[in-house]
C-alpha cells in the first residue's frame, strides 16, 4: 500500500466515521479498564455476541476502541485508590498512589491520561507506517532474549529492596515463590497447589493483585479519616481551569513519553509479552535515565508516566503479531481473530493483500480511538480525583466489597475471593512490617513469565545453560542489564565521594 | 391367526405401553429441553482452534436446537482443568464439553485425573477429524521431510509442540524411533505460540493438527502428514505423508473435535442425548455450518459426523497409544 496523503487521510477520515461505534467503545473501556476484573480481554469475551452479530469492520472498530479506552482507564483506580485492575497498572500504583495521599490526584491522574493519550497516539502511528520492521521483531526475540528482557523488570526488585535490602529481596523472593505455583509448563506437573484444582493454572493474578494492593489499602485506610495526608493541598472541588492546567502540564513529560511508548510498542510486539512487562521494564528504565532517582516511589511524575506510555504502547504491538504474521501475540488479539475467521476474513500477510484498507484500516481506528479519548480527559480529571476527599469509613469496604466482586469475575470461581482475601492480609502483614509489596506482587507477575521462558531456552539447547549467552542480541541486553544494576550505586559512591571532596576543597584556601 | 396378530399386536401395544410409562414423566419434563442456554466447556485458551470450531458449529446449531450457547474456557494443566471442572457441573444435558480427543485422552491418561472415559464421560458425537502435520515455516532451509530427518540424525532437532501429551508429539517420537532420528520436542503450551516459534525460525519445525498450517496460508510449508493419504492435497502444496516421504509404516495419527458429557447424563436423560446428537448431525450437514467451516479457513473435507462409536473407538486407540509413549511423553 502506497503511504501517500490521500490514502493516509483517506484511512483516518474512514477511521473518524464510524465515531458513533467508537464513542460507547470507548466508554464501555473506560469502565473496564478502571473496575479491577474486567479488563480489555474479558469484557471483549462477554462482549462477543455484540460483536459476531456486527459486520467484521465494525466488530474491530469497537473492539480496537474498547481495548485501547481499557488500557486507560486501568490508572484511574492504581492512582486513585492503589488498585491496579490489571497487571500493566500495577507499576502505575508505586508513584501514582503516593501522589494521590501527597494530594496531587489531580496532577496524576492528568499524567496518567496524557501518557497513555499520547503514548497510544504515538505507537499507533509508528506501526502504521513500521509495520513491516515491527514484524520482523519477533524473529529476532525469542525464549533467551526475553529472559533478559523480563529480568529488566525483575531489577525493579532492587530498586525498591534499596531502602532496605533485606526485606525487600525477602519480598521479591516471596513473589517469585508465589508465581512458581500451578502446574510446571513442560509437564504439566502441579506443584504447590495444595491440591486446590483453581491453582493449577497458578496464582490467579487478579485476585492477587486485588488483594495484595485493594483490600490491604483497604484495612491501611481504616487507621486514617481521608485518604489525603492530613496537610496536603488536596480539596474536594477542582476547577475546569485548573484541570485544563495539569493536563495540559503533562505535555511538558512529552519526550518520556515517546520514548516509554516506542519501549512499550516494540516489547508488546514480542509474542507472548504484554503491558504487565513493558510497564515495569518502562519504569525501571526511566528510573535508571531519571536525573532524580530517589524520587521514585514517593510520588514522582516520571513514575506515573512510564508505566501508562508504555502500557499503552503495547496495545499497537500486541496487533502486530496477528497482523503481520496472522498469528495472535496475546490473548485480546486472539479473541479478534475469532471474530476474524467468524466472518472469514483472512488474517496475516493475506489481510494486507486481500483486504488493505481493514488491515491498515484497524491500526487508523486505534490512533482516532486515542484521539477522540482527549475530550473525555478534563472531566475525568475533574471529577475522578473528588474520590479522595470521601471518607475512609464509606471508602474501605466500598472498596473491600467492589474487588472481591472483581476478583470473582476473570473465571467465575468463587475460590478466588478467597485468594483476595489471602493476599489482603499477606499486603496487610507486609506493609505493616515493612516489606513493600510490590516486589511481591513483580515476583508473582513476572516470576512464571520468566520460567516459561527460560525452560523453553533450556530445553531448546538440550538443557545447556550457556544457552543463555548464544545470541548476539542476548549478550548485549546482557550487558545493558548489568550497567543498568551496577552503574545506579557506583554514580551514588561517586556522588557521595565528590560530596565529601567539595567542602575539604572549599575549606582549604580558608584553614 | 388373524386374532393371534389381534392379540400379539394388543399385547405388544400394552407392552410398549408398560415399558414406556416410567418414563413418562421423564418425556413430559423433557418437552421444553433445552430450557436454556447450552453452557460448554472448552479445556483450552480462548482464541485458539477449539474455540475457532466452537463457534463455527454453535453459530448454526442453533437453528436446531433453538438455544445459543455460551463458553468457558480452562486451558490449564494441559486440559485438565477443564475436564474436572466441568464434571463438577450439572449433569441434565444443558452442560457440554467441547473436547480434542487425540490430546485430551492422552492428558487423562497420563496425568493423575480422577477421570475415566466412558465411566465417567462419554463423547457422544464428532464434529470433525484432522490428522497431524509436520510443517516449518516459509523461510525455513527444509523443503523436505526428507531433509529434516537427515539433519535430526546429524544433530537434534527442535519441534514446537502444542504440547507433550498430544498426538503430534507421538507422532514425532514415533517417527524418530523409526527412522532413527533425534526430535527434541518443546512444548509451548497452545497451537498460536507453536506456531509463532516455528515461523519465527526459534524451532526448526512444528507439529501440529492439519489445519493449523493450512490456516497460516504462506506462512507455512506442510512437510508431511501422519496419514494413509493427504486428504486435502490442494491446500498443502500437495505434501505426502509421513510415511510415504521417510519410508515409514506408522499409524495415521489423527485428532477429532467432539462433543462431550457426563456418563450420568446418558442414564438419567437419554432422549436429551439423542436430541443433542440428532441436531448437532443436522448441523453438520447444513450448507451454513459448511460455508462457517470454509469462512474460518478449515477444510470442509474435515467435518466427520462419527458418532458416540467412533468417538469412543477412537478414544481407546489413542489411549492405547498413550501408554505405549507413556515414559517418552512424562519424563519419566
Amino acid at each position: 500500500m502506497e503511504y501517500d496523503l490521500a490514502t493516509v487521510s483517506g484511512l483516518f477520515g474512514h477511521a473518524f466515521s464510524m465515531w458513533w461505534i467508537m464513542i460507547p467503545a470507548i466508554m464501555v473501556g473506560l469502565v473496564a479498564g478502571a473496575v479491577p476484573g474486567f479488563a480489555a480481554h474479558n469484557t471483549i469475551i462477554i462482549l462477543l455476541p455484540l460483536t459476531l452479530a456486527l459486520n467484521v469492520e465494525l466488530a474491530l472498530t469497537f473492539m480496537v476502541s474498547l481495548y485501547c479506552a481499557s488500557h486507560l482507564g486501568g490508572g484511574i483506580p492504581a492512582i486513585l485508590v492503589n488498585i491496579p485492575g490489571t497487571g500493566g497498572a500495577a507499576a502505575t500504583t508505586l508513584d501514582g498512589y503516593p501522589m494521590t495521599k501527597n494530594g496531587q490526584a489531580v496532577k496524576a491522574l492528568a499524567l496518567c491520561f496524557v501518557a497513555s493519550v499520547l503514548g497510544g497516539l504515538i505507537s499507533s502511528i509508528v506501526t502504521l507506517f513500521a509495520l513491516p520492521m515491527l514484524s520482523k521483531v519477533g524473529y529476532y526475540i525469542h525464549s533467551v532474549e526475553m529472559v533478559v528482557v523480563m529480568l529488566f523488570g525483575l531489577a525493579l526488585i532492587a530498586s525498591i529492596a534499596a531502602q532496605d535490602m533485606l526485606k525487600g529481596l525477602i519480598a521479591g523472593a516471596f513473589g517469585l515463590m508465589l508465581g512458581a505455583m500451578g502446574a510446571d509448563h513442560i509437564y504439566a506437573t502441579p506443584r504447590g497447589t495444595f491440591g486446590f484444582l483453581a491453582l493449577f493454572d497458578g496464582v490467579p493474578l487478579v485476585p492477587a493483585l486485588i488483594g495484595l494492593f485493594a483490600i490491604s489499602e483497604a484495612l491501611v485506610m481504616l487507621e486514617e479519616t481521608t485518604l489525603v495526608k492530613q496537610g496536603s493541598q488536596s480539596r474536594g472541588r477542582v476547577t475546569w481551569r485548573e484541570s485544563a492546567k495539569e493536563v495540559f502540564h503533562a505535555f511538558t513529560y512529552w519526550w518520556q513519553i515517546v520514548w516509554t511508548s516506542i519501549l512499550g510498542l516494540i516489547i508488546g510486539a514480542l509474542p507472548g509479552a504484554g503491558a504487565s512487562i513493558a510497564s515495569f521494564v518502562a519504569y525501571q528504565q526511566s528510573l535508571f535515565f531519571s536525573k532524580t532517582p530517589e524520587k521514585f516511589g514517593t510520588g514522582h511524575p516520571q513514575g506515573v508516566i512510564a508505566p501508562e506510555s508504555a502500557n499503552n504502547g503495547v496495545t499497537t504491538g500486541t496487533l502486530v503479531p496477528l497482523l503481520a504474521i496472522g498469528v495472535p501475540g496475546g490473548s485480546t488479539a486472539a479473541v479478534m481473530m475469532i471474530v476474524l475467521q467468524f466472518h472469514g476474513v483472512p488474517f496475516g500477510p493475506r489481510l494486507f493483500v486481500e483486504q488493505p484498507q481493514l488491515a491498515y484500516g484497524v491500526i487508523a481506528v486505534m490512533a482516532v480511538s486515542y484521539i477522540m479519548m482527549i475530550p473525555f480527559m478534563f472531566p475525568m480529571v475533574r471529577y475522578m480525583s473528588r474520590i479522595t476527599v470521601i471518607s475512609t469509613v464509606y471508602l474501605a469496604p466500598f472498596i473491600v466489597a467492589f474487588t472481591l466482586v472483581g476478583a470473582f469475575v476473570p473465571r467465575g470461581f468463587i475460590f478466588d475471593m478467597g485468594v483476595a482475601v489471602a493476599f489482603g492480609v499477606i499486603g496487610y502483614i507486609a506493609r505493616k512490617t515493612g516489606y513493600h509489596v510490590a516486589a511481591i506482587l513483580i515476583g508473582v507477575i513476572l516470576g512464571p513469565l520468566i520460567e516459561r521462558s527460560f525452560l523453553l531456552a533450556m530445553r531448546i539447547s538440550g538443557n545447556d545453560p550457556m544457552v543463555m549467552f548464544s545470541s548476539t542480541i542476548g549478550n548485549v541486553l546482557w550487558v545493558m542489564l548489568i550497567l543498568t544494576l551496577a552503574l545506579p550505586p557506583l554514580m551514588q559512591r561517586r556522588r557521595a565521594w565528590l560530596e565529601r571532596q567539595t567542602p575539604k576543597s572549599h575549606a582549604g584556601p580558608d584553614a | 391367526m388373524k386374532n393371534f396378530v389381534r392379540n400379539a399386536g394388543f399385547t405388544a401395544i400394552a407392552a410398549m405401553a408398560l415399558a414406556t410409562y416410567p418414563s413418562v414423566p421423564a418425556l413430559a419434563q423433557d418437552a421444553d429441553y433445552p430450557d436454556s442456554n447450552i453452557s460448554i466447556t472448552i479445556p483450552t485458551g480462548e482464541g485458539g482452534g477449539a474455540d475457532r470450531d466452537a463457534r463455527a458449529i454453535t453459530k448454526v446449531w442453533a437453528k436446531y436446537l433453538e438455544r445459543n450457547s455460551e463458553f468457558s474456557y480452562y486451558p490449564g494443566a494441559a486440559g485438565q482443568v477443564g475436564y474436572e471442572f466441568f464434571m463438577k457441573s450439572k449433569a441434565d444435558g444443558t452442560h457440554l464439553m467441547f473436547s480434542n480427543i487425540g490430546p485430551e485422552v492422552i492428558m487423562l491418561e497420563l496425568q493423575d485425573v480422577p477421570i475415566t472415559i466412558g465411566e465417567d464421560l462419554v463423547y457422544i458425537q464428532k464434529t470433525s477429524t484432522e490428522p497431524m502435520a509436520i510443517w516449518v515455516g516459509a523461510n525455513s532451509k527444509f523443503e523436505t521431510l526428507q531433509q529434516l530427518i537427515e539433519e535430526a540424525k546429524e544433530r537434534p532437532v527442535t519441534i514446537s509442540v502444542s504440547r507433550l501429551p498430544h498426538p503430534a508429539s507421538i507422532g514425532m517420537l514415533a517417527l524418530g524411533e523409526a527412522t532413527g532420528a533425534e526430535f527434541n520436542l518443546i512444548p509451548y503450551g497452545g497451537g498460536n505460540p507453536t506456531a509463532m516459534a516455528a515461523i519465527t525460525g526459534e524451532v526448526d519445525a512444528s507439529a501440529l493438527p492439519l489445519a493449523n498450517p493450512i490456516t497460516l496460508g504462506p506462512e507455512a510449508r506442510v512437510l508431511g502428514i501422519f496419514a494413509d493419504e493427504n486428504p486435502v492435497p490442494d491446500q498443502t502444496g500437495n505434501a505426502p505423508t509421513v510415511n510415504e516421504a521417510a519410508g515409514t509404516d506408522l499409524p495415521a495419527l489423527t485428532s477429532s473435535r467432539a462433543f462431550a458429557v457426563q456418563a450420568s447424563v446418558l442414564e438419567e436423560y437419554p432422549e436429551r442425548v439423542e436430541l443433542l446428537k440428532k441436531t448437532i448431525r443436522e448441523t453438520l450437514v447444513d450448507p451454513d455450518y459448511v460455508a462457517a467451516v470454509a469462512a474460518a479457513g478449515v477444510p470442509v473435507e474435515f467435518i466427520d459426523p462419527g458418532d458416540q462409536e467412533a468417538a469412543m473407538a477412537e478414544a481407546a486407540a489413542t489411549a492405547e497409544l498413550a501408554t505405549k509413549y507413556r515414559d517418552l511423553l512424562t519424563g519419566e
